[in-house]
């Protein structure tokens, strides 16, 4: 804000013409950067300043906000792990990973960046895999040049031009397949600016999953190729596990604080209508791109898209975030929670006696 | 004593059974599963398949009179530096590694591959002659179908210890072990892609990946197809892999 000292009147006359053009300036200005030019090579700024190597985490986790700001080379290796684990408290399912949990390791970078992309399988992997990441412009998103047999590695780099939040998959044949076995994550492409600091992110990403036994049947459960292309999974998941993200393993948070959600959906098959109980988003990056809307109860993620929500902690509650296509949440898993904790605060929210 | 020295006996026994056995696969017509205009169904005539995949003690025999294709003196252009990781040394698999001594050898190169069944008079055999042998009906057979069979074993991890040839199930025509071992070479084990080299080919628009590689497959709902030609796709001459090994053929 422009302070103008009620002493000077002769000052006020002069200014504000000059607010009124700077006003019009920024407005014309806006309209050049609009979310459609973001990607115009010619426009950002691609010079390279030096090699880093990204900082990777496994879910809830993301990656420290970037305190670079010019384009850098990004040094990025993920190993695709196929790897027994519990998909609920009495299954078992044989996932196929992308660096050993689902969803894969987060990957953040900046809008400009040029990344160096090395895709390992581990030697005891039975299959071939291969990546598909939404952020690159390039034949198969990068899955052309990863088709990577067990103990080998494939290489190819990319200019991460659009920003926004970018799921990538495993996209060797049969596709669905490798994906209905967890095969996915995220990258964020920061925008030049980066994002507004706010005090806590996390990592969500939904997928269904399809088993010979019924949900929560006893022991390893094999893949259900009919259930699959009938697309009715017996688990709808946050972060592949049945009470990944619930109880002791909620998000913490504080009231007062701004939490920030990174989430993705990795599918195969469905819809996540994504919906915080007991909280509304102050803000949603839509599809996970560059448009922000605010105040909104419910956001879709399309299957193989993703969205950045943030939320301000005005209470102490339990948040349940739901698939509110609500049997998803009620029988098949669809449940995480931040946990919010601090002092009651009787203005917003109180409960009182009959 | 005697015990010790029966078991030595069996061990032995069990080594030297590399008896060459060939079965008959009978003349055929194969669907290649990537369908082009110059991939019309082909003929497959009858042709001699090894009745199991090659195992570690065929395979040792091999090595021991071919020095060239010792794993301290292979060329690192014909075999990478997994060749025959799981052996105890050039010339021994192993005193604690008996359990795979008639296992199929892995971790061997197609170089390897080829170079061994020349040495046997005998060739790899090619996309359709696997896939047409290995389309017979297995014979007394628990599974309601033979692609669930399979994409139960591919959606398993690695066993520790790979199992004996013989130990899944014989199919119509004889052969042990098509599916639910090991991947197995064959003679063009990615032509069915276009190469690298050729940019601008039709054959390009074929790569078996995303969406698209379901667009002129012959049958889409056969995830096992999709999965052994995915893998097929992804190899190269010199790759040597923990659970890929072969057989041979003669025409």
């Amino acid at each position: 804000m422009i302070q103008i000292s009620k002493k000077e009147p002769h000052l006020k006359k002069a200014i504000l013409p000059a607010l009124l053009l700077l006003s019009f300036t920024f407005f014309m200005f806006s309209c050049k950067t609009n979310p459609g030019n973001n990607a115009d090579e010619s426009k950002i700024d691609t010079t390279l300043t030096g090699t880093v190597t990204a900082e990777l985490t496994t879910a809830p986790n993301v990656p420290k906000p970037l305190t670079y700001t010019s384009p850098k080379k990004v040094m990025v290796t993920l190993e695709t792990i196929e790897k027994v684990m519990p998909i609920s408290d009495s299954s078992e399912y044989t996932f196929w990973t992308f660096g050993g949990q689902v969803p894969g390791n987060f990957i953040r970078v900046r809008q400009g960046d040029l990344v160096d992309f090395t895709l390992k399988n581990a030697p005891d992997s039975k299959m071939s895999h291969s990546i598909d990441l939404h952020a690159v412009i390039g034949p198969g998103g990068g899955a052309d040049a990863t088709a990577t047999a067990p103990g080998q590695s494939t290489h190819f780099q990319f200019r991460a031009l659009h920003p926004g939040l970018f799921v990538y998959h495993c996209a060797t044949g049969p596709v669905p397949l490798h994906i209905a076995n967890g095969m996915y994550g995220l990258i964020l492409v920061e925008p030049q600016g980066g994002l507004p600091k706010v005090d806590r992110e996390y990592y969500l990403m939904q997928g269904d999953f399809y088993t010979k036994g019924k949900y929560n049947a006893p022991g390893l459960q094999d893949f259900d190729e009919t259930k699959a292309l009938a697309e009715n999974p017996d688990y709808v998941l946050f972060n592949g596990k049945v009470r990944s993200t619930t109880g002791p393993n909620a998000l913490p948070a504080k009231v007062g604080e701004t939490v920030r959600l990174f989430v993705g959906n990795g599918g195969p098959n469905l819809v996540s209508s994504f919906h915080p109980i007991g909280q509304i988003f102050t803000k949603v990056y839509m599809e996970g791109g560059t448009e922000v809307n605010h105040d909104v109860q419910t956001t879709l993620i399309p299957s193989g898209g993703a969205a950045i929500v943030e939320m301000k902690m005005q209470v102490p509650e339990v948040i349940n975030l739901v698939d509110h296509s609500i049997f998803r949440a009620f029988n098949k898993g669809a449940i995480a929670q931040i946990k919010v904790t601090g002092a009651e605060n009787a203005n917003i929210y109180q409960k009182l006696k009959p | 004593m005697i015990i010790t020295f029966f078991s030595a006996a069996n061990a032995q026994k069990k080594v030297v059974i590399s008896k060459d056995e060939m079965v008959t696969v009978p003349a055929g017509k194969y669907q290649p599963f990537f369908i082009t205009p110059n991939n019309q169904p082909i003929p497959v005539p009858s042709f001699k398949m090894d009745e199991t995949a090659v195992t570690n003690a065929e395979f040792l025999e091999f090595v021991k009179a071919n020095p060239q294709w010792r794993r301290s003196k292979v060329n690192r252009l014909f075999a990478d530096t997994n060749y025959l990781r799981h052996w105890q040394s050039d010339l021994s698999i192993g005193e604690a590694n008996k359990k795979i001594y008639n296992s199929p050898v892995v971790n061997v190169s197609w170089f390897a591959a080829e170079a061994y069944s020349k040495w046997k008079n005998k060739k790899l055999p090619t996309i359709a002659q696997w896939e047409t042998a290995a389309k017979a009906p297995p014979r007394n057979f628990k599974y309601k179908s033979l692609t669930d069979f399979i994409l139960d074993w591919y959606t398993k991890p690695n066993p520790k210890v790979l199992p004996n040839v013989k130990s899944t199930y014989q199919n119509e025509y004889g052969l042990y072990d098509m599916n639910g071992l090991i991947w197995e070479w064959t003679f063009n084990f990615n032509s069915f892609i276009g190469s690298r080299d050729s940019r601008g080919n039709d054959e390009d628009e074929l790569k078996n990946f995303c969406a698209g590689g379901a667009l002129n497959v012959s049958d889409k709902s056969d995830y096992a197809a999709f999965l052994r030609f995915s893998y097929r796709g992804s190899l190269k001459g010199n790759f040597c892999i923990a659970n890929l090994g072969f057989r041979c053929v003669k025409n």
